[in-house]
């Protein structure tokens, strides 16, 4: 059994050096042509990391070359360099630590501008987190990671485009967008703040990658928000339609494959990371850039084992309304003995990942790039869940810890549909990647009442408690949500549609990925990315 | 090889009391036949003046005839088994990744290696890259991927640029149109000789080797368009050979009078009439196997096959411990080299003989770099145009090119020597050591 990403070749290897090799990002030729071309004519790369093989085919696959080594997530480049923007936040930093383990080379930028915002809302990260200084000494002292990491704002392209290339990423994943609807949704300033620091951001990552590393991939954080949720219940395919979709219309019927699919959606905030999608997209055509836009459902959870290392390397975990997730926010509201707050009828269904799984996706990602010029989707999701649904398993959980819980249905602030259908494809992350959930729902919220409860961190949730409950209204009002309903859980009737979630996984059945956990161990690959291919 | 001996007295004593100084004017693909033709024919003036001013044959190429294997030999002076070139691609080590030409595989020392003494001003030499220290000035031509490492030294990379010189035509738009190619051949030869100017009025220096390579491309191209005076190009094929005398005419009147001049090619050309998929022959006849996807190059070659071809007629037996999937014992490659040998000689297409001879690597190759050979090398019957066709649906397809190389009719011009002075039937590998004799002006 082999490694996911094992048949993969030089093409995909980010060390692979197009430019001046492959001169098609000058004369615009079609990726087919490209393809026909290393088919019948055969094409000329050569290897950053091993420049002595000259010029040659890139056919040298993972699995064969020495420079990439198995891990338990997939052959991974030995020492590969991976920037990560953003990487004080909640995403970043865990994925940044993740990677130093498995022995990346880990650069980061961040200005904070996390911190500064939950500052200016009069919130804070319910765990404390620590200023980036001790953070990276923790690092190297806890989990002997260095983290080469630098205070830039990456709207600074001059400052950004320098660190790239004294760092000269293999991968970039980009994390550095502010991540809130309702944030977006405050006001003007705030919509426009959303927006410029997204999209600008984003592009000028775009014109930096093509000048100074465009053979390193980028994995940018989308949502799974970007689709909306169509209430025709059509299917939310990977970003692109299936070869197999078609259009019909009036008697004739066309082939929709390989376009990329509707987007709808459902703030500001999302507007911008669509239009991430449509530049991104766009860059992949025209610069032959390569990307995974990940769009990933709604985040959970604290726990991975760095991060779990030390409580100096802890991740950032907000509760407030505009950066609290739901299961996030739930926890925190079962902790301090408040009512679960579910917006409207608590029937919307959303997908939904945990941190740790999250991070494991992540990794496989990094470690299988596109192709030059692709641009590729994953929709990043383990689960899907109605939100009332959510909250009556938060208050199971609850219950084990000794928290009676009730739970309220508000006023729901938001433009969206209560009752709507959800299909979500998730193909490629358990057939194309290898991944498998490994974090069940209840043992993530188990995990978090474990570090919540513990007493400084009661009393910091105490302290935002009142800025859970929202008043950012779509609509542009200010004004806290009115209750329309409390219940015990349990206690009422489910109604609406049933969220279908396609994975293909009989393709990649768990006795396949058991088989290819095995594999790993008897090649020698592991955590550290060490193994050793004989 | 033996064509040294011919050097002889009655050149000698033409260039007793030489400055020491020589160019090499290195012409891509040109046939000796054609300059003939073109000289005679009044097409290049400047050629025809020298025709009368030194000596002109037809030289032998290397085995197989391609520009990696006939340009290595000529600045080396030595047979591929010792220099270790064998085509533009070999795998690399224990693969079957094809690795693509670089100077680095070069066994056997250049001219400049071997006499660093002298100053050199070298553009535009083949299998040069990536460009290595030289005392003076290197310009890699074909195949060089990255001007920039192309160069030697870098300093002079600015003003390459801001001439735009380049390395080769732009395939791309050259085959879009043969008015682009045209206009692409013009500029790269105008630059070329411009770059040339430059460097040689400004550099003291020994030894000159110029090489125009467009010449190569545009056969190619429009072989067919030399041939047939009626063909749509044939004025602009004959316009382009104009201009390269021009530019022959340039380079040598930066010459002094006592200056060794030779003017060379490294093989010639023909028609291409159908090209010849070797490996689709040895899937054919069972020797190759491939997995069907992906058609990811060699990387496709399955267990249990016996031979594959590289560009452009090499031969190699699969051997065990040789390649990943090697599958030929020891004890049995003389049986399948008889064999193929003999499926190969008797190879008909539409009734005629496809293959002029078959070649052992003992036969052509001696010298330390023997184990790299090929096992086979063949060489076409005119018209034919062998290459390894991996993934090709057909053993025989309709040319996509006009030109193919020849072994036989490249061409060696000396100026100031007598007929006899030469080789009978010079070969590539006689152009150093006759050089280094025209530079040194006496017998060595």
């Amino acid at each position: 059994m082999k490694l996911h990403n094992a048949h993969k070749t030089c093409w995909n290897c980010p060390a692979a050096i197009l430019k001046g090799n492959v001169d098609f990002r000058a004369c615009g030729q079609s990726l087919e042509a490209i393809r026909r071309r290393i088919e019948r004519e055969g094409l000329l790369i050569e290897c950053a990391r091993l420049p002595d093989l000259g010029h040659f085919e890139p056919t040298i696959t993972f699995e064969e070359c020495p420079e990439w080594r198995p891990t338990k997530y997939g052959y991974l480049l030995e020492n590969m360099r991976v920037m990560i923007l953003g990487i004080d936040g909640y995403l970043g930093w865990t994925l940044a630590l993740k990677l130093g383990a498995l022995g990346c080379e880990v650069s980061g930028v961040d200005c904070f501008l996390r911190r500064k915002m939950v500052r200016e809302l009069g919130t804070d990260s319910v765990v404390p987190i620590y200023p980036m200084e001790e953070r990276l000494k923790a690092a190297k002292e806890v989990l002997d990671i260095d983290i080469k990491f630098r205070e830039i704002n990456i709207l600074d392209r001059e400052k950004l485009g320098q660190f790239m290339r004294e760092v000269q990423p293999e991968a970039i994943v980009h994390y550095g967008e502010i991540p809130s609807a309702p944030y977006s949704m405050i006001d003007c300033n705030h919509a426009i703040q959303v927006q410029y620091n997204n999209v600008i951001g984003t592009l000028g990552l775009l014109f930096l990658m093509k000048e100074i590393c465009p053979e390193s991939s980028l994995i940018k954080l989308g949502t799974l928000g970007e689709y909306g949720a169509p209430l025709t219940g059509r299917p939310l395919f990977e970003g692109l339609f299936p070869a197999d979709a078609v259009l019909r219309w009036r008697g004739r019927e066309w082939s929709l494959g390989g376009e990329l699919t509707p987007r709808d959606p459902v703030s500001f905030y999302h507007v911008s990371k669509v239009q991430d999608t449509f530049n991104i997209y766009e860059a992949c055509k025209y610069w032959w850039l390569r990307s995974y836009d990940v769009m990933q459902g709604v985040i959970y959870g604290v726990h991975t084992d760095e991060v779990a290392a030390d409580p100096r390397l802890r991740t950032r975990l907000d509760v407030d309304e505009w950066f609290g997730t739901v299961v996030n926010r739930f926890v925190a509201q079962a902790i301090l003995g408040m009512p679960l707050t579910v917006y409207g009828e608590g029937e919307q269904i959303r997908g939904f990942i945990a941190l740790e799984d999250a991070m494991e996706c992540m990794v496989r990602l990094i470690s299988s790039p596109p192709e030059p010029g692709q641009y590729d989707v994953v929709n990043q999701v383990s689960g899907l869940h109605k939100v009332s649904e959510l909250a009556e398993t938060v208050a199971r959980v609850a219950a084990e810890f000794g928290y009676d819980v009730k739970i309220q249905r508000v006023e729901n602030p938001r433009v969206e549909a209560d009752y709507h259908p959800f299909e979500v494809v998730s193909t490629k992350l358990p057939n194309e990647l290898g991944f498998t959930p490994k974090v069940p729902l209840e043992v993530e919220i188990r995990r978090m009442f474990e570090l919540l409860t513990q007493p400084h961190i009661v009393e910091r949730i105490r302290k935002v408690a009142h800025l859970i409950r929202p008043r950012t209204w779509w609509s542009g009002e200010k004004k806290v949500v009115e209750t329309l309903e409390v219940y015990r859980p349990g206690t009422r009737r489910r109604r609406g549609f049933k969220p279908r979630l396609i994975t293909d996984r009989e393709r990649f059945p768990v006795s396949k990925v058991e088989e290819v956990e095995r594999a790993v161990e008897a090649i020698g690959g592991g955590e550290g990315g060490d193994g050793n291919k004989g | 090889m033996s064509g040294n001996i011919y050097i002889g007295i009655a050149y000698l004593s033409i260039r007793k009391g030489g400055l020491g100084r020589g160019a090499i004017i290195g012409l891509d693909g040109v046939p000796h036949g054609l300059v003939e033709d073109l000289a005679h024919r009044g097409v290049m003036p400047n050629f025809r003046e020298l025709l009368d001013e030194g000596v002109l044959k037809p030289m032998r190429s290397s085995i197989p005839a391609v520009s990696a294997v006939s340009w290595s030999s000529m600045m080396t002076g030595a047979n591929p088994g010792v220099h270790g070139v064998y085509g533009y691609t070999e795998f690399l080590p224990g693969t079957y990744v094809v690795a693509y030409h670089s100077s680095r595989w070069l066994r056997a020392p250049p001219l400049w290696r071997r006499d660093p003494s002298r100053r050199y001003v070298i553009i535009n030499l083949p299998a040069t890259y990536p460009a290595g220290e030289v005392n003076g000035v290197l310009i890699s031509g074909f195949v060089a991927p990255d001007l920039e490492r192309a160069v030697y030294p870098r300093e002079l990379l600015g003003e390459l640029r801001e001439l735009n010189y380049k390395v080769d035509v732009d395939y791309v738009r050259a085959s879009s149109s043969p008015l682009l190619l045209f206009k692409e051949l013009a500029e790269t030869l105008k630059t070329r000789v411009e770059v040339c100017r430059r460097l040689v009025e400004r550099l003291k220096w020994d030894v000159l080797i110029f090489v125009v390579t467009g010449t190569d491309r545009l056969e190619h191209f429009l072989w067919d368009a030399y041939r047939d005076e009626g063909h749509e190009w044939h004025g602009e094929f004959l316009e382009y050979f104009r201009h390269v005398d021009e530019a022959i005419g340039e380079v040598v009147n930066l010459l002094g009078e006592d200056d060794a001049l030779m003017i060379i090619s490294d093989h010639g050309m023909e028609h291409l009439e159908v090209d010849v998929n070797l490996n689709r022959l040895l899937e054919d006849w069972g020797y190759l196997k491939l997995e069907n996807e992906p058609k990811r190059s060699y990387n496709a070659i399955r267990h249990g096959t016996k031979a594959f071809a590289l560009d452009p007629s090499r031969i190699y037996l699969n051997r065990v411990g040789h390649y990943p999937r090697g599958s030929v014992e020891k004890g049995d490659e003389e049986r399948l080299l008889g064999e193929l040998t003999e499926l190969l000689q008797d190879l008909r297409w539409r009734g005629r003989r496809v293959i002029r001879r078959v070649y052992r690597r003992e036969e052509l190759y001696h010298g330390d770099a023997v184990d790299k050979a090929p096992d086979l090398v063949l060489v076409p019957e005119e018209g034919f145009n062998l290459r390894a066709g991996l993934f090709r649906e057909e053993a025989f397809e309709e040319g996509e090119l006009s030109g193919k190389h020849t072994e036989w009719d490249a061409l060696l011009y000396v100026r100031g020597v007598e007929r006899d002075a030469l080789p009978e039937s010079p070969s590539i590998e006689d152009v150093l050591p006759l050089f280094q004799r025209l530079m040194e002006g006496e017998p060595s």
